[in-house]
């Protein structure tokens, strides 16, 4: 776009309550265009939430969301899917009556400046981005046919399918064994290489390290530490946030090299 | 077991052949009794009592397909879609009786209106989901019903009140023969439109709504417009059935505008045919409705029930009629066209499966 | 001013019977999440036994009472443990219509038997009551108000009290984890369903001394049921309780206001339900499931 100095996407003081407890408080930070950014944090620390707000599936209690410069606060969640940001659901959300090509071109159809697109064009959309997955093989299966990892795959399928400018990944890799990590890792390289930012949210740390050039640690809905992967890890409110404080004195004394992971 | 390919498409073949052998019949048989065919001793295949029934068919092949298009395509299931038919019928009732309009010009009003007042309460209604759509959308209806009847204005009643509406007779030759094609026409558009929602960016839309509908926003489907132009879309069609019964029938009141259970022989039409499906609901609604008319004596072909007398039959027919519900729901769940369509074979391992499905 | 309070002293009788129909609706939603469209007809079913014990035997109709619980239940308990246990986990469409196909059955059922005349329980103080400041209260509107509250609490003791009452509660929360806990869900679940029908039974005893009955007079009562239930929320015995006398204050305000008559009543009651349905889906008194 014309203005390079402006981050892709903006959050400023974004705060998301339940009954009382925010689940996301005052978070603050910045994907720049073209990064792949980490989000770590251990179980409830928000970042469903936080990926639920940008996606305009939640509605933000407070704080300004921007896109490119414009407040996207409180728009209708196919809204923001048009303007160009994908997103995939931590726990896979397929069409269960398609198949795996169907589910892929309905994010062809819709998604990001859709309208021009018909059925015909969304196949062969769907197509592409199957063979850029892996799933190719699979593209007239049943989703019931697939596994754990493939349903996982699909679903990143589904967003690429909607040509977004920025992907927001919800613990694609969790569940999976190294093998499949590996592969997936090689899945999110080759969406990133098409030109698409990744917003990449992980519980498990070695993805983060193995791929992000940044990224934020949130706890209790807080940015906790915001850096450089191996870092950030190395902090140790991280490593408190992570493995409770008994654990973080002991690795005080120790002085371990390791990433706690 | 999933049947083979081969054997697949053989069911298939069979399947459309039978159906174009019925439906042909079904659009033929009336012209037989025109006086020039009698008169040209072309054998009589129906008379006007078969028509009325095959009218009354037709009729909610266009509502179960009609309801399909919300309940079985987007996945909301409506329980007052008579609202729609109501409307229809008092749109082209009022507009002929009072108004004088007439009724060609009158009936494009209803399928209108009724779209009209489905965006209307479509956009409160249509952000429930589950059980408490259902319930709202089966109050909307019978709220509906009650104010048509009821509203007064000076005194008078607007809508013709407990004593109904009555219409001038339409004149035209062969009126049976008339209104059934023209009922007939409406099924055509009805499963026209079904079909072309199920290839449309429309319909991947909708589908994606019944499969997960915050899935489907996320990808950029505008689900409250989507799941409105349904709803909007089935009332439409609905609302054109209802224009159509109020001229054919010449009287409407509070029961025959807006009885509250074909809101549920819709659904169970469809579900028997196949829901999601393009002919389903049709199949379903003709045997449903033939099955109705067979049970309750109307049908010129019966047979004597054993122990039951004349005047216990109809009530007999509708305990019949709850059993095969309660059959068809907890064997068949997912329709008959499952097995003629050629999906899968009706075996017992089949009703087994589907049992063990949704038991505890 | 004083027909306001007579307004409202008429509109909490009323809403007793509302109340007993209405606490065995929301249990069986609540815990087996089935909208029961047979349970007017349940409801009936308890009227003709009321009938029946009082034509044949002379019984007092609120003696009656805890036979149509009885026989209720067992009726109940048969339905769920035979037939609606099977499609328990069925798109809730099934539900629906399996429901609605019971409710056809037996209506039917009652029509052969009963026949469609109208029948009524009328003791000896039926058309009686007392006055108080000009307030007309009948006896028989004001011991089924007793007894619709005596009922429910009834009810809400056992489902907190008692065994099977902790059981329910359970399944309600989490079906699999009532399971893994040991929990008998095709006993646990018949017997839930067993207390709405009996609830149901009691209601239908209630509406015998109150109006003329026919084996299709259960059906606003299925509707009726939906309004008390969203109104209250779902979940608490407690929150249909004020359902209940809510919808028993709106229908007397509905009827009063000039020039609707009673045929208004169930319009604005339906027009309330998809108001606080939309704008409060978890009802006056609940929280959200
Ligand atoms: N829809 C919701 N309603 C109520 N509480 C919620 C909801 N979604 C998330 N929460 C709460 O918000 C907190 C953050 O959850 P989440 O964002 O899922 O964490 P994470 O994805 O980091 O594991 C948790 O305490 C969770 O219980
Ligand atoms: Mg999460």
């Amino acid at each position: 776009m014309s203005t390079t100095a402006e981050p892709q996407l903006e959050l400023r003081g974004v705060t998301k309550r339940f009954g009382g407890v925010g689940a996301v408080d005052g978070v603050t930070f910045q994907v720049e265009r073209g990064e792949i950014l980490g989000i770590i944090g251990p179980n409830g620390a928000g970042k469903t939430t936080l990926l639920n707000c940008i996606s305009g599936v939640h509605r933000v209690d407070g704080g300004d969301i921007r896109w490119e410069g414009r407040s996207i606060t409180g728009m209708a969640p196919h809204r923001v899917a048009r303007l160009g940001i994908g997103r995939t659901f931590q726990i896979v959300r397929p069409f269960g009556s398609m198949t795996v090509r169907e589910n892929a071109a309905v994010g062809a159809l819709f998604g990001s400046s859709a309208a021009r697109r018909g059925p015909k064009q969304a196949f062969e959309i769907a197509d592409q981005v199957l063979e850029l997955v892996g799933l190719k093989a699979k593209a007239g299966q049943p989703v019931s046919a697939l596994t754990i990892p493939d349903r996982k795959r699909l679903e990143v399928a589904r967003a690429v399918a909607t040509r977004p400018q920025l992907l927001l990944l919800d613990e694609v890799m969790a569940g999976l064994n190294n093998v499949e990590i590996d592969e997936a890792l090689e899945m999110v390289r080759a969406v990133h290489a098409t030109g698409v930012t990744v917003l990449l949210i992980e519980h498990v740390m070695r993805v983060i390290v193995g791929i992000c050039r940044r990224a934020i640690v949130l706890d209790f809905g807080h940015v906790l530490a915001e850096g450089e992967p191996e870092v950030v890890l190395r902090d140790e409110r991280v490593i408190k946030a992570y493995l409770g404080e008994r654990y973080a004195k002991r690795l005080r004394t120790e002085r371990g090299q390791d990433s706690p992971s | 077991m999933i049947a083979t390919a081969d054997s697949q498409r053989r069911w298939r073949r069979l399947f459309l052949i039978v159906g174009a052998i019925v439906a042909a019949y079904a659009l033929l048989a009336p012209l037989t009794s025109l006086d020039a065919a009698q008169s040209a001793n072309v054998p009589l295949l129906a008379d006007k009592f078969w028509f009325r029934i095959a009218t009354y068919v037709v009729m909610f092949v266009v509502m179960a397909t009609a309801w399909n298009i919300i309940g079985g395509i987007t996945g909301y299931a409506a329980f007052g879609n008579v609202a729609f038919f109501g409307i229809g019928a008092y749109t082209t009732g009022m507009l002929i009786a009072k108004a004088k309009w007439p009724f060609l010009v009158a009936l494009p009003l209803a399928p209108i209106l009724a779209a009209l007042f489905a965006a209307l309460v479509g956009l409160p209604l249509l952000r429930l989901r589950g059980h408490y759509f259902a319930v709202a959308s089966l109050g909307v209806g019978v709220a509906v019903g009650e104010l048509v009847q009821n509203i007064d204005y000076n005194g008078q009643p607007v809508f013709g009140g407990a004593s109904g509406l009555f219409l001038p007779i339409y004149a035209v030759g062969h009126r049976g023969l008339f209104f059934f094609y023209l009922m007939c026409g409406a099924a055509a558009i009805a499963i026209a439109v079904t079909w072309w929602v199920l290839r449309s960016r429309f319909g991947y839309g909708l589908i994606a709504i019944r499969e997960n509908e915050e899935a489907a926003a996320v990808l950029g489907v505008n689900t409250t417009a989507y799941k409105v132009g349904a709803f909007a879309l089935a009332a439409a069609l609905t609302g054109l059935a209802g224009g159509i019964f109020s001229q054919w029938n010449v009287f409407i009141n509070q029961d025959n505008a807006f009885p509250i259970e074909y809101n549920v022989q819709m659904i169970l039409m469809a579900l028997l045919g196949g829901t999601g499906t393009v002919f389903g609901p049709a199949a379903g609604a003709v045997l449903l409705q033939l099955l109705i008319q067979f049970l309750g004596g109307s049908l010129p072909i019966s047979i004597d029930l054993p122990f039951v007398s004349t005047e216990a039959r109809p009530i007999v027919a509708q305990v019949i009629l709850g059993l095969l519900l309660v059959v068809v729901v907890i064997f068949v769940p997912r329709g008959v066209i499952d097995f003629f369509g050629g999906r899968t074979r009706l075996s017992l391992s089949y009703l087994r499966r589907s049992l063990r499905d949704t038991s505890l | 001013m004083a027909a306001f309070v007579q307004l409202v002293i008429l509109g909490l009788l009323a809403g007793g019977v509302y109340v007993a129909v209405g606490v065995g609706f929301g249990l069986v939603w609540g815990v087996l999440n089935i909208v029961n469209l047979a349970h007017g007809a349940l409801v009936i079913v308890g009227g003709y036994i009321t009938w029946q014990l009082f034509t044949a035997f002379g019984l007092d109709p609120f003696l009656t009472l805890p036979v149509d619980a009885v026989a209720l239940f067992v009726l109940g308990y048969a339905l769920q443990r035979g037939v609606i246990n099977r499609i328990i986990r069925a798109p809730l469409l099934f539900t629906f219509l399996l429901t609605f196909g019971l409710n056809l059955v037996i209506v039917n059922i009652l029509l052969l038997i009963f026949g469609s005349d109208f029948r009524s329980v009328t003791p000896t103080y039926s058309g009686q009551g007392f006055e108080i400041g000009g307030i007309v209260v009948p006896y028989v509107r004001l011991t089924s108000l007793g007894a619709a509250i005596l009922l429910s609490a009834g009810l809400a003791f056992l489902l907190s009290r008692t065994r099977i009452g902790l059981a329910i509660h359970a399944i309600a929360a989490d079906r699999d984890a009532a399971q893994l806990v040991g929990i008998d869900l095709r006993h646990a679940y018949a017997v839930t369903y067993g207390l709405g029908a009996a609830c149901a039974g009691v209601a239908g005893g209630l509406i015998a001394m109150i109006q003329a009955i026919t084996p299709t007079a259960g059906e606003p009562y299925t509707l009726q049921a939906f309004v008390v239930v969203i109104l209250g929320g779902l979940g608490r015995v407690s929150a249909t309780v004020v359902g209940g006398l809510a919808f028993g204050l709106v229908e007397a305000f509905g009827q009063s206001i000039p020039g609707s008559g009673s045929v208004f009543a169930n319009a604005i009651a339906f027009g309330l339900m998809v108001l606080v349905l939309v704008t409060r889906p978890q009802g006056l008194m609940g929280r959200l499931r």
